[in-house]
Parts: structure tokens; C-alpha cells; sequence
């Protein structure tokens, strides 16, 4: 049981509201709260209401912590607050700060409207992590009233803290996609862009299935040191902020292997769900190590297709040799095209990907710029794996129940 | 190279190049005499005046000197009033009281609040306090994110921190009652992201009231500065290709057509107030502007009609740098825009306003703000600013209120009217050897940084790279560090405390029935043009997407458009920001 593990780090969600670019002092609260050990998952700023809701339920966190520095505050924290108690989330408790724009008289107001707690302006930091770690270190455990998205939320919160994988709840989704999900691992260099070029495939997937569900699973390291992490994918995948994208942020917690330990499960249960056509499942910056996806020996492989992502700067041919996963990938981008060494790269990539003679072609893209062609080139080579993975037409895996 | 390392070589070769003449004014004597000759005409045409106590005083102060090589350092390596490299004033006289005063004060102040009407009033009632007619206007966030008031989450937003303005008819009411084609009427409008279509609506409301011919007397300021945005500020909306396109169309078509219009204000507050030492602010500002002035002379245009169209903004603080930041500024200013882009002198001049800082202000104790606020004044105009805003006393609560904004506008009259430090003399400070050595050291540091960025390619590539987000960040927690430990006193806060609780005072908010209000026009205004808005919106997608001006389809768009259907428009053609962390 959970008791048996050290405690798990407590997982925060901040944000800085809507219509507004005050992040000087989130970030700075940020880094101080993964010194501390927590694992911030960082939304940013002129984030709206719904969004830090989704965020909230589908990170499964502790607490939200908002800034709020241009006003409105009355309006928008009550937003929160009741959004995520319609959603399935009023257990999560809301705190913020302000500086001064935040008074004790609206503080009042906004404590009575579901609020937990406001810090005021001139709080010292160390004040404000000694009241989070204090007030919002619950340990997560099964809640059968959880539905939707907050279920497989929690079933990752409890894989993640060590819950025994034979007692993991497994929630189904009532609205099934249909067919099983495809399961494709993203991997590749720190800096290659592998968060924005998957972001710009869910757009392509949001556009193209009007009705489908995608869940990514974004795997961040956790700081050696404290153990604490900024999960900050989120920020940028402007795409993904989307009810009908599952975003789950994973920190590491110490597993060297490119993927949080819960990975494996975290991926059964978004399978097992039944809810979603796609998942993609994002490992830390690596490249010459292994891969990722397949180092838990046995089995299958924990995806069903895997994507390299690198960009011009990998240091030459010879680097290029050292690189397991490129012998082994399904999907190769060479991402970055922009990039003046684009053209020597894209050269040499193709060279050393026709050593393998699997018929690898390079995939080059752009994902910085909008509506890329590259980038549609590579969706539409990843769709075709998809469908040609689930052809002929596979029964549902295990469920039963939906339309 | 980048053509910011171009620009740290060519300081570096006007330092050595003034080093030389010092040297040649000792040792060549046919050189020397001709200085001395020079300084003697300069020192005729200085005519005099007395102090109300009785003092005679020149009205410029000059080195007291007939040492050549003296002369030589003072005049090239600072520069009369009004003469490069400008590090003593943009112009000769500035301040000075004269008895038939042509200039204007240099006081501006910045307003906005609620609904067009409110802040119509906050303007009418400041006014009366000013000579000449200088509106600034501050934007509610959804208008800053080009959002409409009654996009999804934003009611809580709309017209907190600044004006709600949705369509034109927003415009009209903001500035009624106003001859903004007055000689001595100035706007300026803190709008960056939305920039072309606010001020393609000052535009149609401006045309709607004196008619089409009063664009060119137009006069004011529009900040539209998207680097800083996507560096300091985060108000953000378009891909930044897309951002400094729309920005370049703007510019392009105000400069031939709004002769007395500046379209662009490059701002080093917001990148100083998210955090930036004084050296990174200037650093970022000036390299931002000459990245602008890279961008529109690759589009073809000529230095010499944009560059004196470019306008500088910078934050005030306590830090020592602020003595002499501005002064730094412009010199670096004039010698890269001269050296490196070809600039005539009227394209050299970086004209300054200045902010006193908000993130110096804090709520504890807060009338002790009042006594920082003047003390970043005096350091503002001790730059010789040409502008200048100072903030109230409450606004780490509160867009100001009536109490405080006064207060905060007598402190520039009291510096400037009531004080005789910047009426009877130019120059009273400039050359003093502790601002020149700290010229240098700030001077020196901020070439560092340009260097720096030059070797990760350049500005643009620094910011893909975010090199200045993440130094500005490093310097804001270094800056919340200090507080907290103590090496930085902040008097009320953590030095000198009172135990003074939390004070109590009005706030300026809006009412929800003002918000409903504000979303009811907009939806009646979208009502009133639903069957031209599809066909105008049409029209400007496809300038958008053909690689036209954008910025002269808007002035038509926004007569059938709110603010929102613009932004999604032209989301729709060139995608979203992404933003960095």
C-alpha cells in the first residue's frame, strides 16, 4: 500500500489567470517550489479558468496556486472554484497572491467563495513553502466517486506512488473510441523540439477527428537534488488545451530509463480506458542510450509505433552511428528545417537511416511555424501507421459496454 | 557577425576615435587652437540669467576649462545639448523656463479605468492640471490580449487596470470632448499585441470627428514594442514573424502618412519591471531598437524618414545605474544608428520617456512610495527625459485614484516648477566624475551583454533561444532574494517597520453592471453591422494572406469590426503565439 513508499512529492498546479502576463513572480515561486521537492506543473499565463480546471483534474494535483496582478480577481478565483467542484474536482483546494492588488477585504470575500487561502504581498517565500507543504500534503488514494477524467487521473497518481499494479483501479470510459488506441513513444534529444511537434500533431488529430480523444504523456526529469521538478510542457502546447486532449505530466522520481517508472501503467490505464484514438507518450531528452519504449524487457513493447525527433545540431555522422533509435524507429522527423544546417543534416539522416534498409524516410519539419507542411507530411505518415496498425479490424481490447 | 556586434565595434571605435582626438589636442597645437577657438564661440552665444535669490547663471553649464584636451572629451565624448552623441540632452534647451515658453511640459500621465466614459472623465479631470493636452491611456487585459468583452471568462477583466475598448464607437467616447488635432495634443496608448487595430480605430474615430483631413495633424504615441512582449511582457497573440510584420505594416504607413505620429515606443519598463537590472533593461531596449531598425530597412525603408519616428520608454528605479542610464542610452543610440545604419542627425536622436518604477512601490507603508516616486523623478530628469510619468502612491493596490494621482503629478511640478534645479541652467550636472565613471561602467557592461547575444546569433536568435527571458528571470528572483535577506532594504517592509496594518483605501474598480453594460454595446455594435462584417473581414484576410499592408485594410475593418473578430481573423491566417516559459 501507499503507506509502505516513501511519500510521494506533492504535485502543484500554477497558473497565472486570463488576460494577464504577470509571471515574474510565479516563476520565481515555481523554482522555489521544486527546490523544495515539490513537482510543479506549470500552466502559465492568461490561462482561463477552464483551462486551469482541465489542468487541475487531469494532473490529478495536490492544489492550484494562482498569480493575479491585473485584477478581477473576485470574479476569476470564484470561476475556479466552482468549475472545478461542477468538474469533479472540488477537493482541490485554491490558493493565490497578488502582491497588493489582492486586499484583505477582497480576501475575505474570496475565502467565502471557496478560496483556501491568500498570501498577501511581503510574504516571505520560505512563509509560503512551509504553508503548502504543510497544508496540501494529502496522499492520494482510490476515490470511486471519481469519474471521467479525474479517475484515470488518480490511477496515475496512485501508479505513480508505487500503489501495487495489481490493485490499480482500471477506469473505462462510457464514451469508447471504437478501436483500440495507437500507442506511438516520441523521443529524441533535449531541444529538438519533440513538445511543440507534438503539439502540432494533436492539432492535426483535433482537426481531422472532430470526434476523437488524444491523451499525451509528457515525461519530465525530477531534479537529482530535491526530487522536486517544473513540468512546464504544458506552457507551450497551446494545441492541447483542448477537453478532448488527456495531458498528464510525469516527472522521472529518479528512474534513469527516460520514463517515469509509472509509464508502463500510465499507459495501460489510458489504453485500457478505452476513451482515446491516439496516445503519445513523450520521454525525456534522450538519444544514444536505448530506447525507451522497449527496456522493459519481456513483453511487448510498451508503444506501438515510436517517433525520433532530432534536430540539425547532433554533432555530426559519427554521432549519428551511436544513436539506438534511430535504427529502430518507425518515424523519423528532423525537426528544426529552418535551421541553416538543415540541408547537411537531412543528407546525412537519410544516409545513415538507408543503412538499416528498412525503407526509413526522413520526415522534415519546421513545428515553430505554423501550418508546416513537413509537419502535415509526418501526421499523415503517422495516421497511415495507425490505421494500417489497426487493420484489419481489431476486436475492443477486454471492454465491454459502450456504443 | 550580427549587426549587434557590428554595433559594439562601432562604440568601441568612437571611443578610440575621441581617445585619439584627447591625445591630439595635447600634442597638435594647430588642432588645439582650433578647439579653443570653437569653445570660446560656444561659450559667447551662452546667455545668462538670474536665480529669484539673485544668482547670475549661464543657461548652459559648460567644463569651466580652456584645456583643449578637456574640451575635446566634453565635446565629442558627450556632446553639447543637442549634439552627438547626444549623452548631455536629445535637445539644447529642454527644462529651461523661458519667458515665451515653446515647449511643453514634459509631464505625461497615464490613465484608464473602467468604461470609455470613466476614463474620458480621469482625463477631463487631469486636464486641469496640465498646460498642454497629454492623454495616455492604459487598456483593461482583455483589450491587450484582443480579446472582446464578452469573449468566454473575461468579465471579471473588463475594464480592470485600464480601458475597456471593444470597437470604434469605445474610441469615440474615450477621447469626446478632445481637439486631438490641437498643436499641443498628444496621445500616447500602451497597446502592443492589438496595436494596429487600436490605432486603426483611433484613426476611423479621429476621421468620424474632424474629418479625413486631420490624420496627418495626429499626434502622439502607440507602444506596439511586441519584443519586449515576447521578452518581459507576455501580451502576446500572433507567431512573432506574424507580430513584427503587422507592427513593420503599421509603421510603414504611418510614417508617409501621420507625420507627427510615433508608432513604435521600444521599452526597456516592462522588461525592468519583470525584472532586469538596470544594465539589461538598457541592454535589450536598445538592442530590440536596433533590431526594428534592421527590420524596416530590409523592408526598404529609409533610416532617415523612419528613424526619427522611433521613440525610446525606459523604467526609473533606485538602483545608482539610473543616474545615468538615459544619458547611456542615447549615446550608444546615436553612434550605432550613425555608424552602423547611416542615420542623419535627426534619425541619431533616441527621445526618451521615462516611468518612474512600479515594482519599486510596494503596499506596505505605502506612503513612503510618495518619497521614491519623487526620488526616481529627480533621477529621470537628471537623464533630461522628454517625458515623463509618475506613478501613484496606491498603485500597488489600485489603478490610481483621483488622491493619489494628483499627488503624483504635483511631485513633477514641484521638481520642476517649484525647484530651480532644472529651470535656469542646462547641464548643472553632467561631466561630474562620478557620472562619468559610472557612464563607463554602465556603458562598458552593456556592450558585454551585446556581445553576448551577438555570439548566440543575434537578438532574434537570443530570443529563440530565450537568453533575455532567462536573465530577466535570474535577475528577479536575484532581486526577491535581496528582500527576503535583508541585502536589499526596503524600508517598511524589511527594515524600519511600523507594524502599520494593511491600509485601507478606495479602490477603483469596475462594477459588474458597468461590465454588462460594456458587452452590451458590443453585442448591439456587432448586431448593428452583421451584414457588412463577414464581406470586411473577408477583405482583410485576404490582404493578410496576399502579403499586403494589413495596417490600411484595418482603418476600413474597424468600422464594421469589433476588436475580437479582428483577432480571430487574422489568427486564423497566421496561427497562434506560442509561448515560452
Amino acid at each position: 500500500m501507499a503507506a509502505a513508499h516513501p511519500r510521494p512529492p506533492l504535485r502543484i498546479l500554477t497558473a497565472v489567470p486570463l488576460c494577464d502576463g504577470h509571471d515574474s513572480a510565479v516563476t520565481t515561486i515555481n523554482i522555489e517550489l521544486a527546490r523544495h521537492g515539490l513537482e510543479v506543473i506549470y500552466l502559465g499565463y492568461h490561462q482561463s479558468a477552464a483551462a486551469i480546471v482541465r489542468a487541475a483534474i487531469q494532473e490529478d494535483v495536490n492544489v492550484v496556486g494562482l498569480s493575479s496582478y491585473n485584477g478581477g480577481h473576485l470574479v476569476f478565483f470564484k470561476a475556479v472554484v466552482d468549475q472545478l467542484k461542477m468538474r469533479g474536482g472540488g477537493d482541490i483546494p485554491v490558493f493565490g497572491g497578488g502582491g497588493g492588488t489582492i486586499t484583505p477585504a477582497d480576501e475575505r470575500v474570496m475565502r467565502r467563495q471557496g478560496t483556501d487561502r491568500i498570501f498577501f504581498a511581503g510574504t516571505p517565500l520560505d512563509d509560503i513553502m512551509a504553508v503548502i507543504q504543510r497544508d496540501y500534503a494529502r496522499v492520494a488514494k482510490p476515490d470511486r466517486k471519481f469519474k471521467g477524467d479525474r479517475a484515470l487521473a488518480r490511477a496515475i497518481t496512485l501508479a505513480e506512488s508505487g500503489y501495487p499494479r495489481s490493485k490499480l483501479p482500471a477506469p473505462r470510459s462510457t464514451k469508447v473510441a471504437g478501436h483500440p488506441a495507437f500507442v506511438v513513444g516520441v523521443a529524441g534529444p533535449g531541444g529538438a523540439g519533440k513538445s511543440t511537434l507534438i503539439d502540432e500533431l494533436t492539432s492535426r488529430f483535433l482537426r481531422k477527428n472532430p470526434a476523437g480523444r488524444i491523451a499525451l504523456l509528457a515525461n519530465d526529469p525530477s531534479h537529482p537534488g530535491s526530487g522536486g521538478a517544473i513540468l512546464g510542457d504544458r506552457v507551450s502546447a497551446i494545441y492541447s488545451q483542448d477537453d478532448r486532449v488527456f495531458f498528464r505530466s510525469l516527472a522521472t522520481r529518479g528512474s534513469l530509463t527516460g520514463l517515469s517508472a509509472a509509464a508502463p501503467a500510465a499507459i495501460k490505464i489510458l489504453k485500457n480506458s478505452g476513451a482515446f484514438d491516439l496516445i503519445l507518450v513523450e520521454s525525456v531528452g534522450v538519444g544514444q542510450e536505448s530506447d525507451p519504449f522497449r527496456i522493459y524487457g519481456k513483453g511487448p513493447p510498451l508503444v506501438d509505433a515510436t517517433l525520433f525527433v532530432l534536430a540539425p545540431h547532433y554533432g555530426g555522422r559519427i554521432q549519428l552511428q551511436k544513436i539506438a533509435l534511430l535504427t529502430g524507429a518507425d518515424l523519423v522527423a528532423l525537426n528544426k528545417c529552418d535551421h541553416p544546417m538543415a540541408h547537411t543534416a537531412r543528407a546525412e539522416i537519410q544516409a545513415r537511416l538507408d543503412q538499416n534498409g528498412r525503407g526509413q524516410q526522413l520526415h522534415p519539419t519546421t513545428a515553430a511555424q505554423h501550418f508546416d507542411p513537413g509537419v502535415d507530411a509526418l501526421y499523415a505518415a503517422l495516421a497511415s501507421l495507425s490505421s494500417s496498425h489497426l487493420r484489419p479490424p481489431a476486436s475492443r481490447p477486454g471492454s465491454g459496454g459502450a456504443a | 557577425m550580427s549587426q549587434l556586434g557590428k554595433i559594439a565595434d562601432a562604440v568601441d571605435a568612437y571611443n578610440a576615435h575621441v581617445a585619439t582626438e584627447v591625445a591630439r589636442a595635447r600634442t597638435d597645437a594647430a588642432f588645439a587652437a582650433g578647439l579653443r577657438a570653437r569653445w570660446a564661440r560656444i561659450r559667447e552665444t551662452v546667455d545668462w540669467t538670474v536665480s529669484p535669490t539673485g544668482t547670475p547663471l549661464p543657461r548652459l553649464a559648460l567644463p569651466q576649462t580652456d584645456d583643449p584636451a578637456v574640451i575635446a572629451e566634453f565635446l565629442l565624448g558627450q556632446g553639447l545639448p543637442g549634439e552627438f552623441p547626444y549623452a548631455t540632452a536629445a535637445y539644447r534647451e529642454m527644462y529651461l523656463d523661458r519667458e515665451v515658453n515653446t515647449g511643453e511640459e514634459p509631464m505625461r500621465l497615464f490613465a484608464g479605468l473602467g468604461l470609455a466614459e470613466d476614463t474620458n472623465a480621469r482625463f477631463h479631470y487631469l486636464g486641469t492640471h496640465q498646460k498642454s493636452l497629454r492623454l495616455s491611456t492604459a487598456f483593461d487585459g482583455p483589450t491587450l490580449y484582443g480579446l472582446d468583452s464578452d469573449h468566454e471568462g473575461v468579465l471579471g477583466k473588463v475594464g480592470e487596470g485600464g480601458v475597456a475598448i471593444d470597437t470604434v464607437e469605445d474610441m469615440t467616447r474615450l477621447f469626446a470632448g478632445f481637439d486631438l488635432t490641437r498643436k499641443d495634443a498628444s496621445v500616447s496608448m500602451t497597446m502592443n499585441a492589438p496595436a494596429p487595430m487600436i490605432l486603426a480605430m483611433f484613426i476611423a474615430a479621429a476621421q468620424r470627428r474632424f474629418g479625413p483631413g486631420c490624420v496627418a495633424k495626429l499626434r502622439g504615441t502607440i507602444q506596439a514594442d511586441m519584443l519586449k512582449e515576447v521578452q518581459a511582457q507576455n501580451e502576446v497573440i500572433f507567431p512573432i514573424d506574424a507580430s513584427l510584420r503587422f507592427l513593420g505594416d503599421m509603421i510603414e504607413w504611418c510614417v508617409p502618412n501621420m507625420p507627427k505620429w510615433y508608432p513604435v515606443s521600444i521599452s526597456g519598463y516592462h522588461i525592468a519591471e519583470a525584472g532586469a537590472t538596470p544594465v539589461q533593461q538598457a541592454a535589450f531596449t536598445l538592442s530590440n531598437g536596433f533590431t526594428y531598425a534592421g527590420l524596416l530597412q530590409a523592408r526598404g525603408a529609409d533610416v532617415n524618414e523612419f528613424g526619427p519616428r522611433l521613440s525610446f520608454f525606459l523604467d526609473c528605479g533606485l538602483d545608482v545605474e539610473y543616474l545615468v542610464l538615459g544619458r547611456v542610452c542615447r549615446r550608444l543610440w546615436a553612434i550605432g544608428m550613425r555608424d552602423v545604419f547611416g542615420a542623419g542627425p535627426k534619425a541619431q536622436i533616441l527621445k526618451l520617456h521615462t516611468q518612474t518604477s512600479g515594482r519599486s512601490l510596494i503596499a506596505a507603508e505605502f506612503q513612503n512610495n510618495l518619497t521614491r516616486t519623487a526620488v526616481e523623478l529627480m533621477l529621470a530628469y537628471l537623464n533630461y527625459t522628454n517625458s515623463c510619468h509618475s506613478n501613484s502612491a496606491d498603485e500597488p493596490f489600485t489603478t490610481p485614484t483621483e488622491k493619489y494621482a494628483t499627488l503624483a503629478s504635483h511631485a513633477q511640478s514641484i521638481i520642476m516648477e517649484e525647484s530651480g534645479v532644472f529651470k535656469h541652467t542646462m547641464n548643472l550636472f553632467g561631466g561630474a566624475p562620478g557620472l562619468l565613471l559610472l557612464e563607463k561602467q554602465v556603458e562598458k557592461a552593456i556592450l558585454e551583454v551585446f556581445r553576448e547575444m551577438d555570439t548566440l546569433g543575434g537578438v532574434l536568435a537570443a530570443q529563440e533561444q530565450r537568453y533575455q527571458r532567462s536573465k530577466i528571470q535570474e535577475a528577479g528572483h536575484a532581486y526577491e532574494k535581496q528582500i527576503y535577506a535583508g541585502a536589499r532594504p526596503i524600508i517598511g517592509l524589511n527594515k524600519y517597520r511600523s507594524g502599520e496594518p494593511m491600509p485601507s483605501v478606495p479602490l477603483a474598480r469596475t462594477s459588474p453592471k458597468k461590465q454588462r453594460l460594456q458587452v452590451a454595446r458590443l453585442r448591439a455594435f456587432r448586431q448593428k453591422h452583421a451584414k457588412q462584417s463577414p464581406a470586411a473581414l473577408q477583405r482583410l484576410e485576404n490582404v493578410a494572406r496576399a502579403g499586403g499592408n494589413v495596417f490600411a485594410e484595418l482603418i476600413d475593418t474597424v468600422e464594421v469590426c469589433s476588436l475580437g473578430q479582428i483577432t480571430a481573423c487574422l489568427t486564423d491566417v497566421v496561427g497562434k503565439f506560442r509561448p515560452m516559459v
